[in-house]
């Protein structure tokens, strides 16, 4: 696929060829445990920490092209061990870790069909990884379960464990973000990561004393590729919380960047309007983040008020206008396909009439605040085409709105052993992203999906997934339930609501009790609350001719009998 | 300790739930049974400092910390300090 572009000039051949030569002495990774207590590791330290690993993993006969599956905590000990798998020439894919809101059965389950389709020779789990999962791990005769330790070595020989690798063989998997046993595993080479790290620091102008800070897990694309391997390669300092910390402590991401003069972050669109309405007013003039010179919205579609907010929220603490960038990207692509600021200046945006965009899909402009405001995810990459198509597939002009196809240089070859996922996506060497928008003046405004998707905190949930959660309970008529996702302009990102029949009226009197037992079980299988479910008598629910739950007549349907769903 | 969970009840119900009908007890899950999100536990998190008078460094706490009134109060007696 590379061979369709002009060749883009790369630093290094492969990725650990890219770790070893980095500066012994300069920090890799600070890690924040808590208030009182922070790692960090210098290049030196990572990379005896992962020959460390390697020669463990070695031992335990892994070798090249192996897959290796690692569920472990965010922290330096998984990133060494991905980059031990990685010297050894095998295949590393992180999965996410169980957390207390998660069903064992659920999680066990999801855990077996991803970790029997990666049919790993190893996996490799930390010290704490609870007992009762480990029987889940859909291990074959060849495959062996080992616990990483979880600190770094106290004594190394400095020897190298490295198994050399070409450009084009696997580097890792990543997994596109989705229900947790319906992943996809991108399965991308050393030379597709590199040629998008190589159009990324070209857009974003990386520089040596560049920081990142980042919260986001490291199984997600922009936590995984942004804030680990793009720094891994161009020998950068990343500053780092688990998710669960930044959640609990928000304004912690904000004392980390004004400490450490972090001048990269990557953040979904919820993150903006959560920090700008938790961080208290009083506690922002404390903060300094005047050495940001992008917060890149990314994950989720970009909102201008969630922008605005966080703005006007942070200017006290010396943000810098332009600071505030957009970014459309995907575990496909590798990661970013297209990036804002190219040319300086922030994300651009267009204001349309609302009632043409909804009946003929087309955004036709309007003066500023008279109608809808889209805010541009940037131009595309260089060596990253976009088109947008209609659904017969023709290429639309500007301001039509359609599904996103890409082309690029880092495009994955195939989702790992799911020929038939990838013969749905990737055809003629476009990726059919079910993406929708529009082009203008060559900027990318992402307007919605194709596919029913719901996308809460920059995680996808498939509604199918939450309505057969519904109808596994006895009192839901069994393919009588819609679910979609509604947006709530103070969180900045969608929720999730649920509208289900019951099997019979008398099972309305029970209906705190119903709600109360799909919504567990919506958070154990899914790890996110629904906003509201909704119970209603039988044949509620607006049906196709085909007999089947029409999502969005039910949708409007619902809506209209519950406008505060409209209002937030 | 018996007020305390009955301020923190009310607030979660009031500020956070806002659904009629919902009771909770000392020991209800909130979290995981889907009752709050994750993202609310740092509203809850303030009015526990509130209600106890401590300062509770959130770097010492975990959401499992969180999951019931009576964890949330443990919480509080093992890490918070008393306000000066």
């Amino acid at each position: 696929m590379a061979a369709r572009f002009p060749p883009v000039r790369v630093p290094f051949a492969t990725l650990p060829e890219a770790l070893l030569a980095a500066p012994q002495e300069k920090p890799f990774v600070t890690m924040w445990i808590d208030d009182d207590d922070e790692q960090t590791f210098t290049f030196g330290d990572f990379t005896r920490w992962s020959n460390a690993q390697a020669a463990s993993f070695k031992e335990h006969g892994l070798s090249k092209g192996d897959t290796v599956i690692l569920i472990m905590p965010q922290g330096a000990a998984l990133m060494a061990a991905f980059a031990g798998a990685m010297l050894l020439g095998a295949v590393p894919a992180i999965l996410a870790y169980p957390t207390f809101k998660v069903e064992p059965a659920k999680y066990r389950f999801g855990l077996a069909g991803v970790s029997a389709n990666l049919n790993a020779k190893l996996v490799v789990v930390d010290e704490s990884f609870p007992a009762e999962f480990l029987e889940s791990v859909s291990l074959s005769d060849q495959s062996k379960l080992i616990r990483a330790h979880s600190a770094p070595p106290t004594s190394g020989n400095g020897g190298v464990t490295l198994i050399p690798s070409e450009p084009e063989d696997l580097a890792f998997i990543q997994h596109s973000a989705g229900t947790t046993g319906l992943q996809k595993g991108v399965a991308l080479s050393h030379g597709a990561v590199l040629r998008q790290l190589a159009h990324l620091s070209h857009a974003l102008q990386i520089r040596p004393s560049d920081r990142i800070y980042n919260w986001l897990p490291l199984y997600h694309d922009m936590g995984l590729i942004a804030c680990f391997i793009l720094p891994m390669v161009y020998h950068l300092h990343v500053v780092m919380q688990s998710p669960t910390d930044w959640v609990l402590q928000p304004g912690s991401m904000l004392h980390l960047v004004s400490k450490y003069k972090c001048t990269l972050s990557w953040v979904p669109n919820f993150a903006l309007s959560f920090l700008a309405s938790r961080v208290k007013s009083k506690a922002r003039k404390k903060y300094d983040l005047s050495s940001l010179r992008a917060l890149i919205n990314c994950s989720e579609p970009v909102r201008a008020e969630s922008m605005d907010s966080f703005a006007a929220a942070f200017s006290p603490s010396g943000l810098q206008p332009t600071a505030l960038q957009s970014s459309y990207a995907m575990a496909e692509n590798v990661f970013a396909v297209s990036q804002s600021g190219m040319n300086g200046g922030m994300p651009a945006r267009t204001w349309i009439d609302g009632a043409k965009y909804q009946s003929e899909r087309i955004a036709v402009p309007v003066e500023k605040g008279r109608g809808p405001c889209f805010v541009s995810s940037g131009q595309s990459l260089p060596n990253n085409e976009v088109r947008i198509v209609s659904e017969k597939g023709d290429a639309l002009p500007d301001r039509h709105v359609g599904e996103i196809l890409i082309r690029s240089d880092s495009m994955l070859d195939g989702y790992y052993n799911r020929p038939d996922l990838t013969s749905l996506s990737l055809r003629d060497g476009w990726y059919w992203s079910g993406d929708l928008g529009f082009l203008l003046d060559r900027e990318l405004y992402v307007t919605g999906r194709k596919k029913d998707l719901i996308i809460v905190g920059g995680k996808n949930i498939y509604p199918q997934d939450v309505e057969e959660i519904a109808f596994s309970h006895p009192a839901i008529h069994d393919g009588r339930a819609v679910a979609f996702g509604c947006y709530n302009a103070d969180l900045g990102t969608e929720e999730i609501v649920l509208v289900a029949e019951v099997e019979e009226p008398s099972n309305l009197e029970s209906s705190s009790d119903i709600d109360r037992a799909i919504r567990g079980a919506i958070v154990a299988e899914l790890g996110v609350a629904p906003r509201a479910i909704y119970l209603k008598p039988p044949r509620w629910i607006v049906k196709s001719t085909a007999g089947k739950p029409a999502r969005s007549a039910t949708r409007e349907k619902l809506l209209a009998e519950h406008p505060e769903l409209r209002i937030s | 300790m018996a007020d305390f969970a009955q301020q923190l009840i009310d607030y979660i119900c009031k500020e956070i739930i806002r659904q009629p009908g919902v009771q909770l007890g000392v020991d209800t899950p909130l979290v995981s049974s889907g009752l709050i999100d994750s993202f609310s536990l740092v509203d809850v998190l303030s009015k526990l400092e509130e209600v106890t008078a401590t300062r509770i460094p959130a770097g010492k706490v975990q959401p499992k910390d969180m999951d019931t009134v009576r964890l949330m109060l443990s919480t509080a007696q093992r890490v918070g300090k008393p306000r000066k």
